[in-house]
């Protein structure tokens, strides 16, 4: 015997057991896969409907039913790995808390034991039972893993709808537990309540496409519209960026516009002005404007003005267009005694301001004529036709010098600076580098809003329910 | 160890200590029963099912410093399901529990009923309710009671310490909020018998020679 047993060619070794035993469903027939034998403790028959009892040698039958079954998404016994980990899928469920419906899918590796994978409708999650209860956090939250959770909403009730395939528990449609959850970005804390038994489950939301393409079927929508409580929101890493860029942004335009903004002097001519005498006119070329718009400001100082004005004309033409831009300014001074005692008004310092000139090579074209004030106290009288007969072009460009009645003579000095951004500039181009910061905000504080507004509606249906009944 | 034959059919068998008089015979599954040189078959335990369980006898795994072998199996059953309880024979010749339920493993070691302070142990001794949530001090680690059910023995193999042939018990699972966990038992006129331990996973303990299935990768955990 011994002999023969050794002489006998070597067996070749048993392939591993399979983890799926078929055996025939006792009311349809059909034969139903047990993929855990040994703790699966209900089974549900895939094609009458039928709940059997696992725990019985000879699957007795608790429920009969001869339903036609909706098929889950993910076939049952489908293998997948997520991070790392293969699942196969062995039960599933639809539950419901009276508003919204999900699917569970039970999963199962015989060596890592139990998972879920919670769908609900639009992304899933990956759950684990936890073996230890989480602890309370200053009396607000839950902490567990290091991540400290809030909690979401009050304890409400969760049924079971559907169910097919095999639980480590008695399963039943219409079985009701009391959830609550407690939630931080990406991940749940349930906490389910049953005939005294307290369970906790850790849900790890998966990304986009992650269980699609673990379980093979089709990619999931990518919609922001109804947020799971644990949804991470998409807009907040975006957020920290766009803010992030956007202050970048703006100190560089403050860098920049101090710099740009520190004018740049261009010209400086001083002339005489004759009081009540002719006008003149004061050229200044070739002012050099860089591409883009700049600013120009133009000075005129007349300081010895006294109970007299000057009108200044200002024409900047471009050389090459002969498009000009007008503008005037008038440096005054006139001073006196009244009732009040002394007193004097007038600014001897006039700025005008050219905005936004396009760059190019521009000529000045200042155009002076001074005046004396006859006012209270002043006994000379100018008719103001002897203005205008003298004010003669005759007298334009290199009118320098005396003017040919003799009368008072006002240096004024004409200076031409560029550069130096305008305030409403500066605030514009704020706007412009927070309009993406700001809508990104918008879109984040949206999303929460709508990721909460399950707490208040749901008060409100039930306040609704309660008065329709 | 004791080598001897089985007194209902002759097979060859082993008894490591006296720590583990009871032996299930791998042949006949006949529960032999030592006393002393004397050797006893008690009745023959139903053989174990054929369950989805990675764990087998012969796994070897370890906590900290110290290896086990796992040399023994019971299976209990409760109205709403059944789990394996695997003897763990330590290197130093003490044992311990590895628990198998619902695809979780406990290891527990016996505790003197005098460490523990709580009401669940008075209750079960006069054989009233243990009520979920009840509190429970054990080797100063604080438990609750989570889960309250009555068991059976239904199969049981290898070597044991004591005859699972018809055992019957009250037992309470107690949770803590780390990884400790507990069992409290009390089996007919027997005093209540205190498990306390932790989860683990088959990682944790470092588990070989696990059973491999079909299909199914087998998990290589760092020794």
């Amino acid at each position: 015997m011994t002999d023969e047993a050794l002489a006998a060619p070597a067996a070749p070794p048993a392939p591993p057991p399979s983890t799926v035993k078929p055996v025939n469903c006792p009311n349809c027939g059909g034969t139903v896969d047990i993929r855990v034998a040994g703790t699966t403790v209900s089974v549900v028959c895939s094609h009458c409907g039928s709940t059997l009892d696992a725990t019985s040698p000879d699957l007795q039958v608790i429920a009969k039913a001869d339903s036609a079954l909706r098929r889950p998404q993910i076939a049952l016994g489908k293998r997948g790995a997520l991070r790392g980990t293969t699942w196969e899928t062995v039960g599933y469920v639809e539950r419901s808390d009276g508003e919204v419906e999900w699917a569970e899918y039970l999963l199962f590796n015989p060596y890592e034991g139990y998972a879920f994978l919670v769908d609900d409708g639009r992304r899933f999650s990956l759950g684990r039972l936890l073996d230890r209860l989480p602890a309370s956090h200053w009396g607000i939250g839950l902490q567990q893993g290091g991540q400290t959770f809030t909690r979401f909403g009050d304890p409400y009730p969760v049924r079971v709808t559907f169910v097919v395939g095999e639980f480590y528990w008695r399963v039943a449609v219409g079985e009701t537990v009391e959830e609550t959850d407690y939630v931080t970005p990406g991940t749940m804390l349930a906490c389910e309540d049953y005939a005294g038994e307290r369970t906790w489950t850790r849900l790890d939301m998966l990304d986009w496409g992650e269980a699609e393409a673990a379980f093979g079927i089709a990619n999931r929508r990518r919609n922001y519209d109804r947020p799971a409580p644990h949804e991470p929101s998409p807009f907040k890493p975006k957020l920290f960026e766009a803010w992030v860029i956007g202050i970048i942004a703006a100190v560089t335009l403050f860098v920049i516009s101090g710099m740009a903004g520190s004018q740049q002097r261009i010209a400086s001519t001083t002339t005489d002005a004759v009081l009540d005498g002719p006008e003149k006119t004061l050229v200044i070329k070739g002012v050099v404007l860089p591409p883009g718009r700049s600013r120009v400001e133009i000075d005129a100082e007349a300081s010895s003005l006294d109970n007299s004005w000057v009108d200044l004309d200002y024409s900047l033409t471009d050389q090459k267009t002969q498009d000009s831009i007008d503008s005037y300014g008038t440096a005054e001074f006139y001073s006196g005694t009244d009732s009040d005692g002394a007193w004097s008004e007038g600014d001897r310092r006039p700025t005008t301001d050219f905005s936004s000139i396009p760059g190019g090579t521009y000529d000045l074209v200042v155009t002076l004529s001074a005046h004396k004030w006859n006012g209270a106290g002043s006994s000379s009288s100018t008719p103001v036709s002897d203005t205008s007969l003298m004010g003669g072009h005759g007298f334009a460009d290199g009118g320098w010098g005396a003017s040919p009645t003799g009368g008072v003579t006002v240096p004024v000095t004409v200076t031409v600076d560029r550069g130096g951004l305008f305030g409403g500039n500066i605030i514009l181009g704020l706007l412009l580098i927070l309009i993406w910061p700001i809508i990104v905000l918008f879109r984040h504080l949206g999303f929460e809003k709508r990721r909460k507004a399950v707490l208040s509606s749901g008060g409100d249906d039930d306040d609704d329910s309660w008065s329709d009944d | 160890m004791l080598r001897a034959s089985c007194p209902n059919c002759g097979a060859p068998i082993a008894f490591r200590s006296a720590d583990l008089p009871v032996k299930v015979c791998d042949y006949c599954h006949s529960a032999v029963l030592r006393t002393g040189g004397n050797l006893q078959a008690m009745g023959t335990v139903a053989d174990v099912p054929d369950d989805v369980s990675p764990l087998q006898l012969g796994v070897r795994g370890r906590v900290g410093a110290r290896s086990f072998e796992l040399i023994g199996r019971v299976r209990w059953r409760y109205a709403d399901g059944a789990w394996n309880e695997w003897l763990a024979y330590f290197d130093d010749g003490s044992t311990g529990w590895l628990g198998e339920s619902m695809g979780r493993y406990m290891l527990l070691r016996q505790v003197d009923p005098a460490h523990v302070q709580s009401a669940v142990v008075d209750l079960m001794r006069g054989a009233r309710a243990v009520p979920t949530g009840t509190q429970a001090m054990i080797d100063n680690v604080e438990y609750w009671a989570s889960d309250v059910k009555r068991v059976s023995c239904v199969a049981s193999e290898g070597e044991l310490p004591f005859n699972s042939l018809g055992l019957s018990a009250m037992s309470v699972d107690l949770m803590s909020a780390d990884e400790h966990c507990a069992s409290i038992q009390k089996a007919g006129a027997e005093d209540v018998e205190v498990f306390a331990g932790q989860y683990v996973s088959l990682a944790d303990i470092a588990a070989t020679g696990l059973r491999a299935f079909e299909g199914w990768p087998m998990p290589a955990f760092k020794p």
